[in-house]
């Protein structure tokens, strides 16, 4: 009987905490190259904030120093953007390339594609105000 | 007894664990479903933009060789939120500052206020072997029309804007243009087009509906 609550309590947690991890949704990066290259990198978004907070400032010091004159318009941008979780932004479309991004179930999904290669990305917009709400945090004075 | 209580506090702990999962799973889910009856000013979603959001489109296109297609589809209120974020060159806090160079020396306000001041009607008829050119005003909107006749640069523009627009555009103090709040003008308009140009290679429009795709 103890066996069995504490294996609940287990199932239970592992249940909640992955509910958590996942309820941002996933950062996705595909990448396939025409000579063969391959790069998928899936992973939770809610763990990038996390892993911000406990990684030391100064590894942050160059990109928020980059970053910061940009970092209320990117506020500003995912704000307003996860008012529109269904829209298509910008379409171009030439020849060889096609590039599109848009908003999809509140993802910013980026679609690159030319005969070189194929890059999709899905990034949910929680997770680029978390991001920039971190790097604010560490840039003073922005 | 004891057997019986401790069931019952095992299936209670299981509800409690599977709503939780299931409250914490769903939570984008409920939140976007939510977020129209929070949001006063939310925003329509889908083509048919039914909640009255503004969209400004874009659309450049070579109808002819169908080499390049550009799309482009801003909501005027992400835009009016957004603009004042940038501080870049002569952007700032939303307005553009320009100096009598850029304008060679024509005063773009005392412009501006002749034209609003002014009846409707033709400003400006050019009718030459090249070209047309004609400005006017006409139920508080100004419209530009140039026509290119020579080949192979035979070309097309139309300009409609509303005066609410242009006076919004020169609201800010001197020398400068207040983009935001042009756009908050534009954002009370109708279904409008605003630029169109058309020559024998591209296609360029500008207009302003409540759908967030292009047609």
């Amino acid at each position: 009987m103890l066996l069995a609550k504490l294996a609940l309590g287990f199932c239970g947690t592992v249940a909640v905490a992955g509910a958590y991890t996942f309820h941002e949704g996933v950062m996705r990066v595909d990448e396939d190259c025409s000579h063969g290259r391959h790069v998928h990198v899936w992973f939770p978004a809610a763990v990038v904030p996390m892993a911000m907070y406990v990684v030391p400032s100064r590894h942050f010091e160059h990109a928020a120093a980059q970053l910061s004159p940009w970092l209320p318009t990117l506020r500003a941008l995912t704000r307003e953007l996860k008012r529109y979780p269904e829209a298509e932004l910008v379409e171009v479309e030439d020849a060889n390339e096609y590039v599109r991004v848009r908003t999809h179930h509140g993802k910013l999904l980026i679609d690159v594609r030319n005969p070189d290669e194929t890059v999709h990305v899905a990034c949910p917009l929680a997770m680029i105000e978390d991001v920039s709400r971190e790097l604010e945090a560490k840039t003073p004075g922005v | 007894m004891i057997l019986s209580a401790t069931r019952i506090a095992q299936k209670a702990a299981v509800i409690v664990v599977s709503s939780l999962f299931a409250r914490v799973a769903l939570l984008p889910a409920a939140a976007f479903a939510q977020a129209p009856t929070t949001a006063s000013s939310a925003p329509s979603q889908g083509a048919s933009g039914s909640g009255g959001d503004r969209w400004l489109h874009v659309r450049v296109s070579n109808p002819g060789s169908r080499e390049e297609t550009v799309r482009v589809n801003v909501p005027l209120e992400l835009a009016e939120k957004v603009l004042p974020t940038i501080n870049k060159d002569r952007l700032h806090s939303g307005k553009v500052r320009f100096d009598d160079i850029d304008c060679h020396g024509v005063d773009l306000r005392a412009l501006a206020d002749a034209v609003r001041s002014s009846k409707d009607g033709e400003f400006v008829t050019v009718q030459s072997k090249d070209s047309d050119v004609r400005v006017a005003k006409h139920n508080g909107t100004l419209f530009v029309h140039v026509f290119e006749k020579n080949r192979p640069k035979r070309s097309q523009v139309e300009v409609k804007v509303p005066m609410k627009v242009v006076d919004a555009l020169f609201s800010a103090g001197k020398d400068e243009l207040d983009l935001v709040a042009a756009l908050h003008a534009l954002s009370s308009q109708g279904d409008t087009e605003l630029v169109s140009v058309k020559d024998e290679e591209n296609t360029v429009r500008v207009w302003l509906d409540s759908k967030n795709v292009t047609d």
